[in-house]
């Protein structure tokens, strides 16, 4: 998958931010996750995830507007790069691509076996 | 942000531990996420936590910067380690010194800690005191604590001061015979206590209700242990145990943790006193056997309740005193002293410890402590000179002092914290085989908060007190003088040197000298003549009725069998069981106080008693069967009269009605064993059986006993024969004194290695600095001998100070532990083991330095100068 090899769980962000656009901060990436994919994570874990996909160029961020709740803090919105996008297609082409040459039979095997 | 509410701790930490430009972020996300948890309950302060805890992943963190302070400056751990493997031997000698040290203060610690913490789980310690009597000798006008009372006292408190007295408990100690289906044992530490005994004291339980376990008057609660010998994996409430072959049967109500040796009393089942209501001599005022123990609020009720007990006394006893002009009083013994307390005589006996045996002990872990500190800094002053020129680089390139002691304390509380992890590792590993040595049940605690707190403060003391001065000496070289000389100038150090090498040698040959005496003491003892023949004497126990009732045919058929040479039953064997009581000898105005043996004609034969005035018991004689006596030369120098006048006198007992006529005086005996002198004693015809002692052929022991048991056997099937031989029961009477002189030992070897450890480092030192002047020497002319004499005369002559400052310390202290004994060695004959001590600590020393120096003596000159 070239250099741009992404992970499943980082894939999963990326959707989401993706998903999300202007929402995309990390109390609301985390629900996400829980609601579309059942993937419980800690607020730093998943903090680790996205400081590594800015790292590698995936996603970019900047400090949104301050909420009360927040304590007048300031959040990080995330928000897909070029090349994240880029990314993302790259995957799923793959992927399409790799299911389109798996026989119909091999599949009812699986549930069969 | 304009007003700065006070952050709450997690937040704090955040800004105090995260990247600072992380901070605003995470605490932002934090706030929110604890506002969407909506609840405060435990489960979502714990998923709140769990969240912050996360941010303490390291690509969160800051990353410490001491600000204005460059690495090489401050504590580095890495210099540190490198140090130390660069100095590999003296690393080792310090970290083998401070294990070896630390495993010894542990043990010793943790001994000393169990000893005094007897007794102290009683919720109510300091409420219970124990009854004591004070009997008064009317001779010589003492009085002697003693601890036995009888039934009717508990009761009779609590009637007389219902305001003053909570609550009593009386405890009493039995053996029997205890019977489970086909399981039957003979049972040492039955007790029979108050219903209240649960409750009073503060036993676990495992099993039952503490208010209600005794209720029934057969109802019983068994020890872990009994439980589990006698019904294995079954459930024991509500089983029958048959005690003495059915004669008494009690039901199993409750369950207790083994009785460890937390405490003074010492038992594995205890059951309701009921059974002892109910005989009639139990509730007589003088018939003595029991522990009683009461409970007041304060010790000011205490005292009040002593002032009352002389009244008390006279209202129930003051007409059995007139009538045999005999008195005691009382006296509240607290729990809390109870253990260490001596009591003259007690019945039953308690558990106790010995204060002595704590101090000493105690001093021994401080003592091998500083050993292994004094090593620790004398290795260190040595080093100072190989890191003489990395101190002075330091300190030229701008390092400030202080850091340069922070480096060196550093490097101290390193090599501490490994010897400590290893100490205590160590000392688990070690606890059975530690026990099993000395004897002991040594329990490790190491949780016990107190426990930590004295380890830490202990850490802290060797730190400072070793750490301290090599940090200060190292820190303080002046560079100019290092680099224009190659040497440091060390002026005074030279005499903090030696000097804490003579403390470390004076404390060991203290030690030596102290064991050497200790065992010679022993076994002084143990070889004196005790004035009666104690071999090949078999003592069996009359501990059941059958045996009770048909003694006379026992002893006839002991008498048939050729294996027996002769046979006695007596009140009590020497160094056994012995009675005092005044006697009134005809023509002799006061009475006599006097040991009493009551038994029948053959125990003068028996025990090859001398006898020097008058005749021995004779079984041909109607009248020496039941009515004779025969007193000791003790007791006849009391009466102040002759042999001559002394022997036909009636004699009369004030407590048992006796009417007896002296026949014979017998030689000074040691009946109570060597601790204590020989006191008046009378041996004194009439029958009580408590113990029979039979003299066996010493030629075929083994066949004898066998014949003994088969003939007990014959009697009282049911029963065991419990039997030992009376040198082995009297040499039990020193195992206290054995166990010490075990524990001294130990610790007195372990105190010279640690010693010659050091001085070993020191000439390793010495002989490398003069490397270059032993060269010249040799060059010159000097042997190989003449060289190692030369190093090891300074530390010879260190021992031979250290000797000198021991002797005076040991006569002291050994003077003291000599005079608890009343037939004892006398330091002045024994002026050889000084000296002994001193010449064996240098030749060992001799030994270790000689084994060091001997590689630079014989090394080739040439090698070492020629650097130059």
């Amino acid at each position: 998958m070239g250099k741009n090899a992404i992970g499943e769980f980082e894939e999963l962000v990326l959707l989401t931010v993706l998903i999300l656009q202007e929402e995309a901060y990390i109390l609301k990436i985390k629900e996400e996750l829980v609601n579309q994919a059942n993937r419980k994570s800690a607020m730093g874990a998943l903090h680790i995830t996205l400081s590594r996909l800015e790292k590698k160029d995936l996603l970019k961020s900047s400090l949104g507007r301050a909420t009360t709740e927040r304590g007048g803090r300031r959040k990080r919105i995330y928000e897909l790069t070029a090349t994240g996008k880029a990314a993302l297609t790259e995957v799923k082409e793959t992927r399409n691509s790799m299911w389109s040459n798996v026989p119909d039979f091999a599949l009812k095997f699986v549930y069969a076996g | 942000m304009p007003d700065k509410p006070k952050l709450d701790f997690s937040l704090r930490l955040i800004k105090r531990f995260c990247k600072e430009e992380l901070v605003e972020e995470i605490q932002g996300n934090l706030m929110e996420y604890r506002q969407l948890l909506a609840q405060n309950n435990l489960v979502s302060r714990l998923k709140y936590w769990y969240q912050v805890l996360y941010y303490f992943h390291p690509s969160f963190l800051q990353i410490f910067k001491l600000k204005n302070k460059g690495p090489m400056f401050i504590f580095n751990p890495k210099v540190a380690v490198r140090n130390l493997i660069r100095h590999r031997s003296t690393t080792i000698i310090s970290l083998l010194g401070f294990v070896v040290g630390l495993t010894s203060v542990i043990f010793l610690y943790f001994y000393i800690e169990n000893e005094l913490n007897v007794d102290a789980f009683h919720a109510e310690k300091d409420k219970i005191y124990r009854v004591i009597r004070l009997s008064e000798n009317n001779n010589t006008g003492d009085i002697r604590p003693v601890s036995p009372t009888s039934g009717p006292y508990a009761e009779a408190l609590v009637n007389d001061f219902p305001e003053t007295v909570q609550s009593t408990n009386r405890v009493l100690f039995e053996r029997g015979l205890i019977t489970y289906g086909e399981k039957s044992f003979y049972e040492e530490d039955i007790i029979f206590a108050d219903p209240n005994f649960f409750s009073f004291f503060s036993y676990p339980l495992k099993a039952g209700n503490p208010e209600r376990v005794l209720s029934g008057a057969n109802d019983m609660v068994i020890s872990q242990r009994i439980a589990k010998k006698y019904f294995g994996e079954e459930d024991p409430i509500g089983k029958t145990l048959d005690i003495d072959a059915g004669a008494y049967k009690y039901t199993v109500t409750g369950v207790f943790d083994d009785i460890p040796n937390k405490t003074h009393l010492q038992f594995d089942m205890v059951c309701s006193m009921a059974l002892f209501d109910s005989f009639e001599w139990f509730s007589v005022w003088y018939n003595h056997g029991l522990n009683t123990y009461l409970k007041v609020n304060t010790p000011e009720e205490a005292e009040y309740l002593e002032s009352q007990f002389p009244s008390f006394m006279d209202k129930y006893m003051g007409e059995h005193f007139e009538r045999f002009d005999a008195k005691w009083g009382l006296e509240l013994e607290p729990l809390n002293e109870l253990y260490f307390n001596n009591i003259a005589f007690e019945f039953p006996e308690v558990k106790h410890g010995n204060r002595t045996n704590i101090v000493t002990l105690g001093s021994i872990a401080v003592a091998i402590l500083f050993i292994a500190c004094f090593n620790y800094i004398n290795l260190s002053i040595a080093q100072s000179y190989k890191r003489a020129k990395e101190v002075s680089v330091r300190k030229v390139l701008g390092v400030e002092k202080k850091r340069l002691i922070a480096q060196f304390l550093g490097e101290s509380i390193f090599i501490l914290l490994v010897s400590i992890v290893v100490a205590v590792f160590l000392s688990e590993l070690l606890r059975n085989s530690f026990n099993r040595f000395f004897d002991l049940n040594v329990v490790f605690d190491w949780l016990n908060p107190l426990v930590i707190s004295f380890f830490i403060i202990l850490l802290i003391v060797i730190v400072l007190s070793s750490g301290l001065y090599p940090a200060l000496l190292l820190s303080s070289f002046n560079p100019l003088n290092v680099f224009k000389t190659g040497k440091p100038t060390l002026g005074k150090n030279v005499f903090v040197r030696k000097g804490l090498v003579i403390l470390q040698f004076a404390m060991s040959i203290f030690l030596m000298v102290a064991t050497m005496l200790i065992f010679l003491q022993l076994n002084y003892i143990k070889n004196r003549d005790l004035g009666f023949d104690d071999e090949a004497v078999l003592i069996v126990e009359s501990n059941n009725s059958p045996i009770d009732e048909n003694f006379e045919t026992f002893k006839n058929q002991l008498r048939t069998s050729t294996y027996v040479k002769s046979v006695t039953s007596a009140s009590g064997e020497p160094g056994g069981y012995h009675d005092n009581a005044g006697f009134d000898i005809q023509g002799v105005d006061e009475p006599v106080q006097m040991y009493t043996v009551f038994t029948d004609t053959e125990y003068m034969e028996t025990f090859n008693i001398l006898i020097i005035a008058g005749r021995s018991f004779n079984r041909e004689i109607t009248s020496d069967r039941t009515s004779s006596i025969m007193i000791n030369e003790s007791a006849l120098t009391a009466t102040g009269l002759t042999a001559e006048e002394v022997i036909g006198r009636k004699i009369e007992g004030s407590f048992w009605d006796l009417d007896h006529r002296i026949i014979g005086v017998f030689q000074d005996y040691n009946f109570k064993g060597l601790k204590s002198e020989i006191e008046p004693m009378a041996i004194i015809t009439n029958q009580d059986v408590r113990v029979f002692a039979i003299k066996i052929d010493a030629h075929n022991m083994g066949k004898s006993i066998e014949e003994v048991e088969r003939i007990f056997k014959g009697i009282a099937p049911d029963y065991p024969m419990t039997s030992r031989f009376l040198d082995e029961s009297i040499s039990l009477q020193y195992e206290e004194e054995d166990k010490q002189a075990r524990i001294f030992s130990g610790f007195a070897l372990l105190s010279i290695v640690l010693a010659c450890m050091g001085i070993f480092g020191l000439a390793t030192f010495s002989a490398h600095q003069r490397q270059k002047e032993l060269s010249i020497r040799k060059v010159l002319g000097a042997s190989v001998r003449q060289v190692i004499l030369l190093i090891s005369k300074e530390f010879l002559i260190l021992v031979a100070i250290s000797s000198t400052i021991a002797v005076p310390f040991v006569f002291y202290f050994m003077s003291g532990w000599l005079d608890s004994f009343a037939y004892r060695i006398e330091l002045f004959d024994n002026w050889s083991l000084f000296v002994l001590g001193g010449i064996f600590t240098a030749i060992i020393a001799f030994a270790t330095i000689g084994a060091k120096t001997y590689k630079t003596a014989a090394s080739n000159p040439s090698d070492i100068i020629r650097d130059e």
